[in-house]
């Protein structure tokens, strides 16, 4: 856990824009050293949680603290941070080298140290070839190196990232996201990084935290995020296709658990029966993963085949139960199943999540 | 249009043709009188007074362009439009540029209705208050000074108008960039945004300063002193008593000489002064 004097602390924020209250106390500690992606759909507001960390907002009320010195009303140059842009924002008119002196000048380095800095930064990111070209010249991935250069070189407590990658091809992509995550565990650096994109989330966070709405949603490790997820937003954005989310009854099963009714196909859950409060409205949550396509039995639930995605190294199999609802499974491998098949379909309950009226999510005590 | 009308190959290289020749038509009609200036200021008076066709076996002299050296006055009215033309770029410039600044970057109250003044000033015509100038001139006692002829050129809401929109188009990111790299406002603005605005600064500077090198309403108003005529005036002056005094020949090669520094700033600044043109069509 964070502890509460290094690392940033967001305590209580508030943001106002006019009369919509766009963050309402909000709070979340980030340990120095982490990797912490601020994950969500456009316009959740994690840009601007990350523009109030930078100085390029204000805070309406609460603090912002960064190894223990209250920030929020320091201009954006005086925190002791430096920010990644979503399209680099590098100055067109300066070389690579400027650029990476221009915040140091301003910052009264001393031009030796200038040079010093500017020669170790850009020999670690492999730009040192590029320090007399102007930024119209590189190519996507270069100039994603030197706007990472330009804020490193600054020695910045903290590392912000306005979805760093999302200006990149995709195959440019995932090797900048290696990159990032070698970055950060030699430079022992604190990175603070927004982004959409479920997977760069997964793969490169020490923790993610989710917003919906302008709210925290959830605030966990990858894997806690993906096998614990706080609410049904959670479970459905987070994966590579969203969890199969089915209504139905619960009843207490004779071992403490609970049995979810799927139209007369009882789902056998670990959850323990009495966690769970009275109501009516639950929702069992599977992954695709947990729901397996066998051949159509008796203890199988039927179901047809609507469609099939193969992509090589696994398939997702999009099938209907006899009241119409949908289900996506998935199987390692091309799948053999055609549209119009007849199947059965076999839940892995031991796996299944449920959520109540609210959407709040109950999983399985971990083993 | 007319190529979309005639279809296949034969149509477009029709077409082609056609635009050449047009093109080759309008050249010939602006380039005819010029060179015939040029053609005529290597002749001799006395060939120019005769009524006979003039042979193109010459005699060519350039005793017309010596007379100019001799006479200094022209290099006065060059001197005096080189001085009035650079003051009125710097200052057009640097006025258009900070009002763009703030009003394409800043926020303040009244920045529309501002904005929208300065943009009224566009439809405003020099001929309705022209008179007016130049009672307060008058009375002021500015007239024939270099002030009265630059003063006037730097009122620009054309200028405002553009840098606004120069100022604009670069992203916001830049500024954000720049407030992390601890730059003020300043800094800002010098090293980061205006560097940005260079090619419409060029198109600006280049406007005005052919504006202002060819001016010559105000300058015949303002500066009555010989002294402080500026080219264009000056050479108004010298034609409606050339025969007696200087001389058709000589005539020519002022023109020749007057019109060197606009062939010299479309040469140097071809390139911005199409965009500045295209730019200026499309307001």
């Amino acid at each position: 856990m964070p502890n509460h004097t290094q690392g940033l602390e967001i305590r209580s924020v508030v943001k106002r824009f006019g009369d919509l209250r766009l963050f309402d106390d909000l709070s979340v500690a980030i340990a120095p050293g982490e990797f912490f992606i601020i994950l969500g759909p456009s316009g959740c507001g994690k840009t601007t949680l990350l523009r109030l960390i930078a100085g390029l907002e204000t805070v309406d009320g609460g603090e912002i603290r960064l190894n223990g010195r209250p920030i929020h009303d320091l201009p954006a140059g005086d925190r002791g941070v430096a920010m990644v842009f979503q399209d680099f924002a590098l100055y067109p008119h300066m070389t690579v080298e400027r650029n990476l002196a221009f915040g140091l000048r301003n910052m009264q380095v001393p031009a030796t140290e200038i040079d010093t800095r500017i020669k170790a930064t850009a020999g670690a990111l492999a730009i040192d070839g590029l320090l007399a070209r102007k930024p119209a010249t590189l190519s996507g991935g270069q100039k994603q190196r030197v706007a990472l250069a330009r804020a490193l070189v600054k020695k910045p407590d903290l590392l912000l990232l306005d979805e760093p990658l999302s200006s990149l091809d995709p195959g440019l992509r995932l090797h900048t996201r290696r990159e990032l995550a070698q970055l950060s565990r030699s430079l022992n650096a604190t990175f603070v990084m927004v982004t959409h994109d479920q997977v760069e989330a997964m793969t490169l966070a020490s923790r993610i935290m989710v917003m919906h709405e302008h709210r925290i949603q959830q605030v966990g490790t990858p894997l806690e995020i993906f096998t614990r997820p706080a609410n049904l937003f959670v479970a459905r954005f987070v994966g590579a296709t969203p969890m199969n989310v089915l209504d139905g009854t619960i009843a207490k099963a004779r071992n403490g658990k609970a049995d979810f009714d799927l139209s007369g196909h009882k789902v056998h859950t670990a959850i323990t029966h009495t966690s769970l409060p009275a109501g009516e409205g639950w929702q069992v949550g599977l992954r695709a993963e947990h729901v397996a396509i066998t051949a159509p039995s008796a203890t199988a639930i039927p179901a047809t085949v609507d469609y099939v995605e193969r992509l090589g190294e696994q398939s997702w199999i999009h099938v209907r139960l006899a009241d119409g609802r949908e289900i996506v499974a998935n199987e390692t491998g091309i799948s053999p199943h055609q549209p119009g098949d007849a199947v059965g379909l076999t839940l892995d309950g031991a796996r299944a999540h449920l959520f109540d009226a609210e959407g709040r999510g109950y999983h399985a005590e971990p083993a | 249009m007319t190529a979309v009308a005639l279809p296949g190959v034969r149509g477009r290289q029709l077409w082609a043709w056609v635009r050449i020749a047009f093109c080759a038509v309008m050249l010939a009609l602006v380039l005819a009188p010029l060179l015939w200036t040029v053609f005529l200021s290597f002749r001799t008076n006395i060939d120019l007074l005769r009524q006979a066709p003039l042979d193109l076996h010459g005699p060519y002299t350039l005793d017309n362009y010596a007379e100019l050296l001799r006479n200094q006055t022209l290099f006065r009215w060059f001197f005096n439009s080189l001085v009035v033309s650079t003051a009125t770029v710097a200052g057009v410039l640097t006025l258009s540029s900070l009002a763009g600044y703030a009003f394409g970057r800043l926020e303040f109250p009244g920045r529309n209705w501002l904005y929208l003044i300065v943009l009224a000033g566009l439809a405003i015509p020099d001929q309705s208050v022209i008179l007016t100038r130049h009672q307060i001139f008058s009375d002021l006692h500015w007239h024939n000074t270099y002030r009265a002829l630059i003063l006037p050129g730097l009122s620009a809401p054309l200028g405002v108008f553009l840098m606004t929109e120069a100022f604009r188009a670069i992203p916001r990111a830049q500024d954000d960039a720049a407030r992390l790299d601890r730059a003020n406002s300043l800094a800002t603005f010098w090293h980061v945004l205006l560097p940005q605005t260079v090619p419409a600064l060029a198109s600006l500077g280049i406007y005005t300063f052919l504006l202002s090198w060819n001016d010559y309403w105000w300058p015949l108003i303002s500066a009555t002193r010989p002294a402080m005529y500026t080219l264009t005036e000056g050479m108004a002056a010298a034609q409606s008593n050339y025969v007696e005094v200087l001389g058709k020949g000589v005539l020519m090669a002022e023109a020749v000489v007057a019109g060197l520094p606009v062939l010299i700033v479309y040469i140097l600044f071809q390139k911005h002064i199409v965009s500045a043109v295209t730019g200026m069509v499309k307001l």
